[in-house]
C-alpha cells in the first residue's frame, strides 16, 4: 500500500513538472525592455565618433546632476530639462564640419535621441549621432 | 438499493455515467495544480496612462495601481525609468497575495514640448511575469514654435535676409512677441503671419570677416509669471 501511495505521489509530481515545462517552452522569460532595445540608423559606436578626433561636438543630454558629475571631457550640455537656455551654448560651438554626437545614460534612455531629433527638426542640423551605448559605452572603452 | 456513484476494480474508478483509470485521474489533477500558475501574479490597473498638462505646470504625477493576484508573495526587484526626467517611488518591495500597491512615476516636463512617452520597466521575481512596461504619455502644450531655431550663412553665401516663422499654441492668447539680438551685427525685424495666430521674424546678419554667433531672445505679452522666453541662434561665417 505504501509502495502504491509513493508511486503514485512521484507519478503526480512529475506530472506537475510538465506544464510548468509546457509555460517556459510556450512563453520564454521576456528580456527587459533595457536589455533589448530597438536599433536605429543614426547610431554611432564610441569607436567611430573617437576617430573623429576634434571634428565630433560631444552632446551631453543628461539631467544637469549627472552632467556635473562626470561627463565625455570637451562635452557641451544639451538636456530637454533646460533646452531654451542650453540649445544657444550649443550651436556655438557647431559647424558644418563637425559630426554631432549626443549620448545619454544607458541604452534604456531616450534623451538622447529626443535630442538629436530636435535638433534635426528644429535646428535643421545634419550629421547628428547617437552614441551607441550612451555614456556607460565611453567609460567602459576608457577604464 | 441505489447504484453507488463510484466503484472501484483493479485500477479503474468507475462512475455511473464515465470510466476514468486511475492513472488519467492522476494526469488530470496534475495538470490542473501544476497550470494553476501560469499567468502573472501581479496585475496593474492601469499599466498606460495618458495626460494633458495644463500650460507651466512642472510636472506630470502618474499612480500605476496594482494587485497580488496570485498565491505566493513577490518582490518587485527593479524598477528603471526611460529618461532621468522621470522618477519612481515604491512604499516597498515584497507585496503578500492580495496585497495592493502603487508606484509613483514623476515626469519633470522641463522645455519639453509635444507629445511624451516615458516607460517604466518593472522586474519581479515572478517567473510566469518578470517584466512589466508601464507608459507614461503625455501632451505638452506648445506655448511657441520657432522654425527653423537656427539660422545659418555658411562662408561665400550672400547676406540675405532669412525668415523664422513663429507660431503660437492654440491655448495661448499672446498678440505681439518682441525679439532682441544679443549683439548689434544682426538685426531682426517682426512681421505678421499668415493669421493672429503667426508671425514672422526677419533677421539680416550685416557683413563681417570674422564668425559671428549671435542669440535671439524672443518675449511675448503672454501675462503668466515668470514670463517665458525663447532663443534662436544665429550663426554667420
Amino acid at each position: 500500500m505504501a509502495k502504491l501511495i509513493l508511486r503514485q505521489a512521484a507519478i503526480l509530481l512529475g506530472l506537475a513538472f510538465l506544464p510548468a515545462i509546457a509555460s517556459a517552452l510556450l512563453r520564454p522569460p521576456q528580456p527587459a525592455a533595457w536589455e533589448n532595445p530597438p536599433r536605429f540608423g543614426d547610431e554611432i559606436s564610441v569607436q567611430e565618433a573617437e576617430r573623429l578626433g576634434p571634428q565630433a561636438l560631444w552632446l551631453d543630454a543628461r539631467p544637469d546632476a549627472q552632467f556635473e558629475a562626470a561627463h565625455v571631457p570637451g562635452a557641451i550640455q544639451l538636456n530637454e530639462d533646460r533646452w531654451n537656455e542650453l540649445l544657444p551654448v550649443a550651436l556655438k560651438e557647431w559647424s558644418p564640419a563637425r559630426t554631432t554626437v549626443v549620448y545619454c545614460s544607458s541604452q534604456s534612455c531616450g534623451a538622447s535621441r529626443e535630442v538629436a531629433e530636435r535638433l534635426r527638426k528644429e535646428a535643421g542640423l545634419k550629421q547628428v549621432f547617437v552614441l551607441d551605448g550612451g555614456w556607460e559605452s565611453w567609460q567602459a572603452a576608457h577604464k | 438499493m441505489d447504484e453507488p456513484a463510484l466503484e472501484q476494480s483493479g485500477g479503474v474508478v468507475q462512475l455511473r455515467a464515465v470510466k476514468i483509470s486511475r492513472l488519467r485521474l492522476l494526469v488530470l489533477v496534475a495538470f490542473l495544480a501544476g497550470g494553476a500558475r501560469l499567468s502573472a501574479a501581479i496585475v496593474f490597473a492601469n499599466p498606460e496612462q495618458d495626460f494633458h498638462p495644463k500650460p507651466g505646470e512642472p510636472e506630470v504625477v502618474a499612480k500605476f495601481q496594482f494587485e497580488n493576484k496570485g498565491d505566493k508573495p513577490v518582490k518587485i526587484t527593479n524598477v528603471h525609468a526611460s529618461c532621468g526626467c522621470t522618477t519612481t517611488a515604491l512604499a516597498k518591495q515584497e507585496y503578500a497575495p492580495g496585497e495592493k500597491g502603487e508606484l509613483t512615476a514623476t515626469f519633470k516636463i522641463g522645455d519639453r514640448i509635444g507629445e511624451q512617452v516615458k516607460t517604466i520597466a518593472v522586474t519581479t521575481d515572478d517567473p510566469a511575469a518578470p517584466n512589466f512596461a508601464l507608459k507614461l504619455k503625455a501632451t505638452i502644450p506648445v506655448l511657441l514654435q520657432l522654425t527653423p531655431t537656427f539660422l545659418y550663412w555658411p562662408p561665400g553665401e550672400e547676406l540675405k535676409p532669412k525668415v523664422i516663422d513663429v507660431k503660437v499654441g492654440p491655448e495661448f492668447p499672446i498678440k505681439k512677441i518682441d525679439v532682441q539680438p544679443s549683439i548689434p551685427a544682426v538685426e531682426t525685424r517682426v512681421e505678421p503671419g499668415a493669421n493672429e495666430k503667426e508671425f514672422r521674424i526677419v533677421v539680416t546678419p550685416k557683413p563681417a570677416s570674422q564668425p559671428v554667433s549671435a542669440v535671439l531672445k524672443i518675449t511675448t505679452d503672454d501675462p503668466s509669471k515668470p514670463p517665458k522666453a525663447f532663443y534662436a541662434s544665429v550663426r554667420l561665417n
